[in-house]
């Protein structure tokens, strides 16, 4: 952890208060229920950090719900306590939207004017299942910068040029100081303990790899079971860190709006003529376990699942993928 | 369209004719704001502004810079729009996109050609491609396949294409009338008279997924090798850009790395027949 150092929690805050006069700051917000990102104001008291998974993935700050694509705006904004598995999702979102036949002009300005601050996660959910998908609980890409909140200081570890653009800000502005050898020893443990969590949590879940080779094989009948309380609502690709189909929509002038699309809704895939291969619903359901763990897996070098559990969370169907997983990996 | 700032941006086109085909068939000629090129067997998103967008392969020549023409098929709620063109208005074009027919694979073969209904547009193109490039082939047989007589699209093309050295051209209808002297029944009924010197020959297919379907079948059956098949695939499309999901079949986007395909490429592939 060279070049890390440490800033009182408070002094952060203030940091927070005078860069958000410059940019667009979004930070982890407890609002009882759960730990959402809000738009930082300077009476904020519930920040917090190292907290799994806010309820949106990152994906929503670059593909939003719904974006005007020939007539974006793309304010400057830095984006606060992303956890590990969301930003590792971007790996597969800038392999799709910065590909080089077609960069989506777009996504990159986004991704340009944002600013990555992600954070160790000192917690898990029920629903999380990073490690069983080689992500660590803990950022090691896409981050500019990471925070680790230690016995009620801030370990920042700079991780880009832009990154460090914004913490020599900090550090001329504030007092910081080198994190000695029992708070980076605090911050590994923590780190560990986490781990150890996960692994004990998701012991029976088969990896990424052998995910995609079970659900391949395996037949109608668990999709059908599985799927008899979905609703295509949706929700499962909309709170996923990589789920990013979309539908070009036009507007008067020769415009297009860019809305988020599932492969979940009906009619996903219907042709002119009508024929659709999507028509029933366990088909569609399958259809997204299809996508994630084998042909995406097999298109790009991406994983297009990065264990956040956020589907397992939203599904009001109470579909637990990691149920059908387990099912498939330890036939009773 | 890699000379445009944004990939979303559509270029303006003016309709400057339009041609009734069939009854359910048109033909738009259309004049982009500026020149446009493309490959036989790419497409275009035609853009009907403010209402919707539809994937095309062009059925005009690829050698032709100035004017292009897409074949269309009144079938659902975009092309009923396009249906309702007239000369004189615009519409909006991107591309094009995707990946053609690789013409110089075909350089000292005799060509296969199998189309169905609507399919004949991108065909028409490749035939035009075909024709110019005539010397290099050794011949091209147009295997054509509609409903009824009145379902036959092309037809005075049919009639100059008859006349070309090294072309032929069989046509079938599922329910003939009195006017019809050629086959009757599905297209695939047309192959079973040709001779063809299969290994040194390549195959192409586009039509209805069912059409497509049993053609490659018989294809195969009469001894094309599986990589010597090329299918223009058909999915449903929104940004041709290998992005929005929607061409998904299995590991390829059908609007990136297709829409034609070797048969070999895509038969382990999930709905390739829809």
């Amino acid at each position: 952890m060279e070049g890390d150092f440490l800033v009182s929690a408070s002094d952060w805050h203030l940091f927070l208060a005078e860069i958000s006069h410059e940019m667009n700051v979004y930070v982890p917000v407890d609002n009882g229920v759960h730990t959402e990102y809000s738009l930082f104001r300077n009476n904020d008291l519930q920040i917090r950090y190292n907290k799994p998974a806010p309820v949106s993935p990152l994906k929503i700050f670059f593909l939003p719900v719904k974006e005007n694509v020939l007539n974006a705006t793309h304010a400057k904004r830095m984006i606060v306590g992303i956890p590990a598995c969301d930003l590792k999702g971007l790996d597969l979102l800038d392999e799709i939207y910065l590909d080089e036949k077609f960069p989506d002009p777009v996504y990159e300005k986004n991704r340009e004017n944002t600013i990555l601050v992600g954070t160790d996660c000192h917690d898990i959910r029920d629903t999380c299942h990073c490690t069983t998908y080689n992500v660590e609980p803990y950022p090691t890409v896409n981050a500019d910068f990471t925070l680790a909140s230690v016995n009620g200081k801030l370990i920042v570890s700079v991780k880009s040029a832009r990154g460090n653009t914004v913490t020599d800000l900090l550090k001329k502005h504030f007092p910081v100081s080198e994190p000695g050898k029992d708070v980076l020893s605090e911050a590994v443990a923590l780190r560990s303990a986490v781990r150890d969590r996960l692994e004990t949590q998701n012991r029976n879940l088969p990896d990424y790899t052998q995910t995609g080779d079970l659900i391949s094989k395996s037949g109608d009948e668990i999709w059908e079971r599985y799927a008899a309380t979905c609703v295509s609502c949706g929700a499962c690709a909309a709170i996923c860190p990589t789920c990013t189909c979309f539908l070009l929509i036009d507007r008067p002038g020769f415009g297009k709006i860019r809305q988020m699309d599932t492969c979940q809704y009906p009619g996903f895939e219907r042709i002119a003529a009508g024929e659709d291969p999507l028509r029933k619903k366990a088909v569609r359901f399958r259809n997204r376990y299809m996508c994630k763990y084998v042909w995406k897996s097999e298109k790009f070098h991406a994983q297009a699942c990065t264990g956040c559990g956020r589907c397992i969370d939203g599904c009001i169907g109470s579909i637990s993928k990691n149920k059908i997983f387990t099912e498939m990996h330890n036939p009773s | 369209m890699a000379d445009t700032l944004n990939i979303y941006q559509p270029i303006k086109a003016t309709v400057e004719r339009v041609i009734i085909e069939s009854p359910l068939i048109r033909s738009f000629v259309l004049i982009p704001e500026k020149e446009f090129t493309f490959k036989t067997g790419e497409f275009i998103e035609l853009t009907i502004n403010g209402f919707g967008e539809a994937p095309f392969t062009p059925s005009s020549s690829p050698l032709e810079n100035k004017k292009l023409e897409v074949t269309v098929m009144k079938t659902g709620y975009v092309t009923d729009r396009i249906h309702a063109l007239e000369t004189g208005d615009v519409v909006g074009i991107r591309g094009p996109y995707g990946r053609g027919y690789p013409i110089q694979k075909f350089y000292g073969k005799e060509i296969l050609i199998l189309g169905g209904g609507c399919g004949f547009a991108p065909i028409r193109s490749l035939l035009f491609n075909l024709i110019a490039e005539k010397e290099k082939l050794r011949k091209v047989v147009l295997c054509y396949g509609a409903k009824t007589p009145e379902d036959c699209i092309y037809k005075s093309f049919v009639e100059e294409l008859r006349k070309i050295d090294k072309f032929e051209v069989y046509r079938s209808v599922d329910k003939a009338d009195q006017s019809w002297d050629e086959k009757v029944g599905v297209v695939t009924i047309l192959l079973e008279d040709l001779r063809m010197d299969i290994e040194n020959s390549v195959a192409i297919v586009c039509g209805p997924p069912v059409m497509m379907k049993y053609g490659t079948l018989k294809l195969l059956e009469m001894g094309y090798p599986e990589k010597d098949i090329y299918l223009s695939m058909e999915k449903n499309m929104s940004c041709g850009l290998g992005k929005c999901g929607h061409c998904m079949m299995g590991k390829y986007y059908v609007c990136k790395d297709g829409p034609v395909f070797t048969y070999d490429e895509i038969k382990d592939q999930p709905n390739i027949w829809l």
